[in-house]
């Protein structure tokens, strides 16, 4: 008796496997990008049966008319620049730290880890009641420890509004990065940590020289994540400011958002996202051809 | 014969099963799209009419969804294209909000319901006029006809020696700065909703321009750059921030500020009449009293909301029966006080009221004219504009000058 027997070429293989995710992507991943760059040159109010035809009017509008795209945009880059240095960077300490055989580790990695499974929506409502100027948490303990002049209306006051909604975003983000960065700790070979310390180096030649190095890849990694998350910021600054005050804690994202689902205006929300589009493949380009030419390397 | 009763008795129990199946296939589903209301009465208010209707009329069955302002706003805007949208839908009326679907081509006109039904032999005339303000006929039915004045705490009035409530503005001006003498903020906002402090803007601008410019400012047609009242009137409204509102608000809510009026720690607050409603639910009726805000026009700061029935619909009868319900003297006096102080429907009768209702009913009684919100008069581009200038004007980011232009210059770019 024989046997059915599949005889398909590898390679033909691999594109039968590779089609449904092909699909899926296709459709719910290029189809709407390549729409969200033809909206861009159209006017659409979102209600009307037709998008009319307005060559690059959005790009003009968004670039020299629109009193808070600017400013969306300049939040979204300093956003981006503190957001992938000072959570990694307090990511990185608490991994070096809880990479040590200390007591209780396991519990404080779960601590640590805890904020990245909160919704950020609901980071977002717990931050905003601890900030509420009259009955918050920070204001509380400035005016029991007698700083009254130091209390502030946190997500009110437009010099510091950004900067409160990102002290959420750390709280919220560390964790995460803190897995990247142990979970890299933990493949430095011991054996050359060993070999370091018996040649003389000591605790931060072992890290500068060994551990370092050895750590470049998840660095790279979690550099490259926190930046594309940081440009796509959204939810956290929706649910604790919405924007404001007066747009000033706006991000491209929640710009482009709003413009298309609450104005109505969908041609400048595509255009704002066309831009924010630019911008992340400005970084993901190179990081992409890096991780290729890593590849390519290690065969 | 046996035989023959048998069969006859099983065809008969098949045709009723069928008759209930075809009954239950034909029974028509009405997709009703409304606000989750802050007045938890409106909410249990709904429910109960739904069930009702639906028990009176089993041949028609009642979904409703219920969103917030903006989520409700996006989801209809989504909605548009699809065939999966609401029957009924609830938006406020006005060329602004209401406007841009009707103009749009989402509600359908309800000419021939309002003759079959006669809804305006039992609508309030003012409630109902708002339906004639779009063209191609006579869009949707008021849900809530609202007016918007000051309350005030009594106890604070008294202390800062407030005997007299202000029949002009400069008399609202300088109890304001009585209070503030007696160390007592004058009123509250909370800025993180922005149409709350834009309540203040709305209400400045008629008493500073009048009636008419204050039309023409929020239709566009007189420049806010160079007309010297809109200049006046975020000069104005700079001086309330920086001086009688209590501070920080920037950073709160409508809901937080509602509580701190609760408090005692402002003396007035900006609200609609339903918040005799949230008093009462309070247990603080005694505490408040109210009056509208003196502008020196004859004219009360309100607004409608309004039920709209979608172009998409096929079932446009069903909703007209269900609006009809709501609209019904029956309906409309068993759930007074629910969605508003005052009812739509003229038939209404108003006994043992509150005294705060009485108030409110003898405000009605006295305006026949209204002026509206803001954000309901201007485009929405435009509002998020007008929201972010008064923002920076209350935050003292920018000049009162420069906020005329800042406006000016972006309804000239529209």
């Amino acid at each position: 008796m024989s046997k059915a027997r599949l005889s398909l070429r590898p390679s033909t293989q691999g594109y039968v496997l590779l089609a449904p995710a092909l699909i899926v992507y296709l459709l719910f991943a290029v189809y709407p990008m390549i729409d969200v760059i033809r909206m861009s040159f159209s006017a659409w109010n979102g209600l009307s049966p037709k998008a009319k035809f307005v060559g690059v009017a959005n790009y003009r509008a968004i670039l020299t008319q629109d009193p808070v795209f600017w400013g969306a945009l300049w939040n979204t880059l300093i956003w981006t620049a503190t957001a992938v240095i000072v959570p990694n960077l307090i990511a990185f300490g608490v991994a070096l730290a809880l990479n040590q055989n200390i007591p209780g580790r396991s519990s404080l990695r779960i601590i640590f880890y805890l904020p990245v499974i909160i919704a950020s929506i609901a980071v977002a409502t717990i931050w905003k009641w601890m900030y509420d100027p009259f009955f918050g948490l920070f204001n509380g303990l400035l005016t029991s420890w007698g700083l009254t002049g130091l209390i502030m209306d946190w997500l009110g006051d437009k010099r510091i509004a950004l900067w409160s909604v990102f002290v959420a975003h750390v709280w919220q983000s560390v964790g995460f990065s803190m897995v990247l960065f142990l979970a890299g700790l933990q493949s430095v070979s011991t054996t050359l940590i060993e070999a370091a310390r018996i040649d003389g180096a000591g605790r931060w030649g072992v890290f500068r020289y060994v551990m370092l190095p050895a750590l470049v890849p998840t660095i790279t990694v979690v550099f490259v994540l926190s930046l594309i998350n940081s440009l796509k910021a959204f939810d956290i600054v929706y649910g604790m400011t919405g924007g404001g005050p007066a747009q000033s804690t706006q991000m491209l994202a929640m710009w482009a958002y709003t413009q298309s689902m609450q104005l109505g205006v969908f041609g400048r929300g595509a255009a704002v996202s066309v831009v924010l589009l630019m911008i992340t493949l400005v970084v993901v380009i190179p990081y992409m051809r890096w991780m290729f030419k890593r590849e390519d390397m290690g065969r | 014969m046996r035989m023959r009763n048998a069969l006859a008795a099983t065809l008969s129990v098949l045709a009723i099963t069928a008759g209930l199946g075809l009954n239950s296939a034909a029974a028509e589903e009405l997709k009703i799209w409304t606000l989750s209301f802050d007045n938890e009465s409106a909410n249990v208010a709904w429910q109960k009419i739904i069930k009702e209707f639906e028990t009176a009329n089993p041949d028609i069955t009642i979904s409703l969804e219920n969103r917030s302002v903006d989520e409700h706003k996006a989801a209809l805007r989504v909605a548009a294209q699809s065939s999966q949208g609401p029957d009924i839908f609830f938006m406020w009326a006005g060329l602004g909000l209401g406007g841009e679907f009707v103009n749009a081509g989402l509600s359908q006109p309800l000419d021939k319901y309002y003759d079959a039904y006669g809804w305006d032999k039992r609508l309030v005339g003012t409630a109902g006029s708002f339906s004639k303000i779009y063209e191609g006929g006579r869009h949707g039915v008021p849900y809530t006809f609202h007016g918007e004045g000051i309350y005030y705490n009594k106890a604070l009035f008294e202390k800062a020696g407030i005997t007299q409530l202000p029949a002009t503005y400069d008399e609202l001006k300088a109890n304001a700065a009585k209070l503030k003498e007696a160390g007592i903020p004058a009123m509250t906002f909370g800025g993180t909703v922005n149409w709350h402090l834009m309540r203040l803007m709305d209400v400045i601008l008629e008493a500073k321009c009048g009636a008419e410019k204050h039309d023409a400012l929020m239709a566009m047609k007189v420049d806010w750059s160079t007309d010297a009242c809109a200049t006046a009137s975020f000069q104005e409204l700079n001086d309330w921030s920086q001086n009688y509102i209590l501070s920080p608000f920037m950073g709160i809510d409508n809901s937080q500020s509602f509580n701190l009026f609760l408090a005692g720690r402002a003396a007035m607050m900006l609200e609609g009449d339903w918040l005799v409603s949230q008093l009462r639910n309070e247990n603080r009726l005694a505490d408040f009293d109210l009056f509208p805000f003196p502008t020196g026009t004859d004219r009360l700061y309100g607004f409608a909301e309004y039920l709209y029935v979608s172009s998409k619909s096929g079932k446009a009868d069903a909703a007209a029966k269900f609006l009809d319900y709501m609209l019904s003297d029956t309906v409309q006096q068993d759930n007074l006080g629910a969605f508003g102080s005052i009812s739509i429907n003229s038939n209404v009768k108003y006994e043992k009221i509150d005294p705060l209702d009485q108030k409110w009913m003898d405000i009605f009684g006295k305006y026949t004219k209204i002026y509206m919100n803001g954000d309901q008069a201007f485009p929405l581009d435009v509002t998020t504009e007008y929201f972010r200038v008064i923002n920076e004007v209350a935050s003292g980011n920018i000049k009162p000058d420069a906020a005329g232009k800042a406006m000016q210059s972006f309804i000239a770019n529209r």
